[in-house]
């Protein structure tokens, strides 16, 4: 590539230049080949700010290309204002076509959420990770961070989990359930929910995290092991609504969020609940 | 239904933009000039550089009137318009003593080689908030001008010197210092292309604290003085310059290498007693601290913390919090980030708050 090449790219309003691509593209494919591992990368400035999903976009913008077709989503929602924000950055610089339907996606890239379904062999998930360490609840210092992972040091957390079941009777972790990637490297899961949680073991899909301001990148490639960490007798739980129905679709075998009231219950994947009704 | 109705969507950013743009650009005073941003608010202007990492005046000024003064604001737009930009050359190593001084102060002595400069500073100013109206200051201003012509264009050049010669030099011929100059020269950390974490060499800590938002340096150096961190004592400084620096390039086809620009930039040499256990207490050792622009405040708390984090060798995470929390767009986007929806987690929350009393209750039964 030419230098003019590169001005003329950069005239055409693309958010990164041409190098930051390879880079993000060169760290991508290192967290592909290691499972759960946290590549280190160059993170640029986005015209978003950091903590407003920078890493996702950045991958989101090295992997899509004109013919690519995108879905974009806030809380499972496709018309969030974040979602919103998101999709028409990414949309207008890299030309690639728009859907909120997870199975007409190539790249889908997301906040808080999996689709609850649709995505297959031909789609990337691309995740907002907030916090990509794990292991930040138990110890503070970066250096003993690395020497934990290096040698898969993960008694702490696991003592911690204990501690919790011992103390509170339920494992009390929200979202971001750590899991066990390819039996070797602990992640944070975003702050997905524990819901979307199994749906990252054995999935066809990948699975790219961005943390653009910790400026990590890892991966869970399609059909990994992914385990949460839990002991052989205490199962790990996912969200519980007892029994509730959305209040749009009816449905119970989504993931469901309620409002202040808490009797009223709505599908959090509105592409899918607009689905169930459309079929009802 | 209210979930829906809280929905943003499309139109409501499009409208929230366009009240911002709108009531930017549409209003009763003048448009504001880039030359008044780069004239009456030139701090302001060094400041956004410095923490952007970017020199451009005027660049700044355009981000400045942009974010309608909001300097985090400024810099976030700074820093996303050079992520759209290939990065061409890198430039040569500057001789800081390479440097034209226009302001310099050498605390720890009452004479120094090379004069006690104090140039265009506030710091003898007492602070009395002037109040004169629109008017009398236009006057004044004429008056000013029109004395200066008169009078003497030769005490601008006369107040600037190149290079007086180092405090530093001197204690070091006095075998006052702790020599740690190194025999290599190893290329410098791009913490813009490498994520620095602990531990890094200290180009990395230099280079990152030279990008840090100056609040943060500064309460960074405050609680480590007042607060709960106690590792930096009160330095003596020995140099405090605002200075142009020549930035020089090489030239993609001859070879030579060719002064592009002038950046000026605050530095500060800053002296430290040891009295550690295992350190030499018949001698001094010295942080060191540059940033772009006029801001002597951020040079000396970065100076201050680059020797505090020396002596600290690891010990403490001081070099952690000094290379991954002092990021004005790092700590601000993440702080306003709780704005965003989060209402998928609070479920989230909510649900195993109901998991913990059914727990109780089971064992309560």
């Amino acid at each position: 590539m030419t230098l003019s090449d590169l001005i003329d790219r950069h005239e055409s309003g693309e958010l990164l230049d041409e190098f930051a691509k390879r880079e993000i593209r060169r760290a991508t494919l290192a967290a592909v080949a290691i499972p759960g591992y946290q590549v280190p990368f160059g993170s640029r400035e986005m015209p978003v700010a950091r903590g407003w999903g920078s890493g996702g976009l950045q991958i989101t913008l090295a992997v899509t290309h004109d013919d690519d077709t995108v879905k974009v989503i806030d809380q499972g929602d496709d018309d969030g204002v974040n979602a919103v924000n998101l999709r028409r950055l990414v949309t207008s610089s890299t030309g690639a076509d728009e859907t909120t339907t997870a199975s007409e996606a190539t790249v889908t890239q997301s906040r808080h959420r999996i689709p609850e379904d649709g995505l297959d062999e031909s789609s990337i998930l691309v995740l907002q990770v907030p916090v990509p360490e794990p292991l930040r609840g138990v110890e503070r210092d970066m250096r003993e961070l690395a020497r934990m992972h290096a040698e898969a040091d993960y008694s702490r957390m696991w003592v911690s989990l204990y501690e919790d079941k011992v103390r509170n009777g339920v494992i009390t972790q929200t979202t971001g359930y750590p899991c066990l990637v390819n039996e070797r490297y602990v992640v944070a899961t975003t702050p997905i929910p524990r819901w979307d949680i199994p749906r990252l073991h054995d999935a066809p899909f990948l699975t790219l995290f961005g943390a653009g301001r910790e400026k990590r990148i890892y991966a869970i490639p399609p059909y990994t092991i992914v385990e949460p960490l839990t002991f052989e007798d205490v199962p790990f739980e996912v969200e519980d609504s007892d029994g509730a129905r959305c209040s749009l679709c009816g449905k119970s075998e989504s993931f469901l969020v309620s409002l202040p009231n808490s009797t009223t219950w709505l599908c959090s994947d509105t592409d899918w609940c607009a689905r169930q009704r459309g079929s009802r | 239904m209210g979930y829906v109705s809280a929905r943003g969507g499309l139109d409501a950013i499009r409208a929230a933009e366009s009240l911002v743009r709108t009531k930017r650009l549409v209003s009763e005073s003048n448009w504001l000039e880039e030359d008044q941003i780069l004239d009456k608010l030139r701090l302001l202007v060094d400041r956004v550089m410095s923490e952007a990492g970017l020199w451009d005046p005027r660049l700044a000024s355009k981000a400045i009137r942009q974010s309608e003064g909001d300097a985090t604001e400024a810099v976030h737009l700074l820093r996303a318009y050079r992520s759209t930009l290939p990065r061409f050359a890198y430039s040569e190593a500057i001789d800081a003593d390479d440097a034209t001084v226009m302001r310099r102060i050498v605390p720890a002595f009452q004479r120094v080689p090379g004069n006690q400069l104090l140039g265009r500073s506030v710091d003898y100013t007492a602070r009395f908030l002037e109040r004169t109206g629109d008017d009398d200051a236009r006057e004044e201003a004429e008056k000013l001008r029109a004395a200066q012509t008169e009078e003497s264009r030769d005490i601008e050049p006369a107040s600037e010197e190149i290079a007086p010669r180092r405090l530093m030099e001197l204690l070091r011929e006095m075998d006052m210092l702790v020599d740690r100059r190194l025999e290599d020269d190893p290329e410098p950390f791009d913490i813009t292309r490498t994520p620095a974490r602990p531990p890094a060499p200290r180009s990395a800590l230099l280079s990152s604290m030279a990008r840090a938002d100056t609040g943060a340096l500064v309460n960074q150096w405050y609680r480590n003085i007042l607060g709960p961190d106690g590792y930096l004592h009160e330095v003596t400084l020995g140099e405090v310059r605002h200075a142009n620096m020549p930035l020089n390039v090489r030239h993609p086809v001859t070879g030579e290498t060719v002064t592009i620009m002038q950046v000026r930039v605050s530095e500060v040499e800053a002296i430290e007693d040891l009295e550690g256990v295992e350190e030499d207490r018949s001698r001094f050792d010295v942080g060191y601290g540059l940033c772009f622009g006029h801001n002597e405040r951020k040079a000396i708390a970065m100076a201050n913390l680059d020797i505090a984090c020396h002596r600290d060798a690891g010990r403490t995470q001081l070099e952690q919090s000094l290379l991954l929390t002092t990021d004005a767009l790092d700590s601000a986007g993440f702080l306003e980030h709780l704005k965003l929806p989060h209402y998928v987690t609070f479920r989230s929350m909510i649900e195993r708050k109901i998991a913990v009393r059914k727990a109780r209750q089971r064992r309560d039964a």
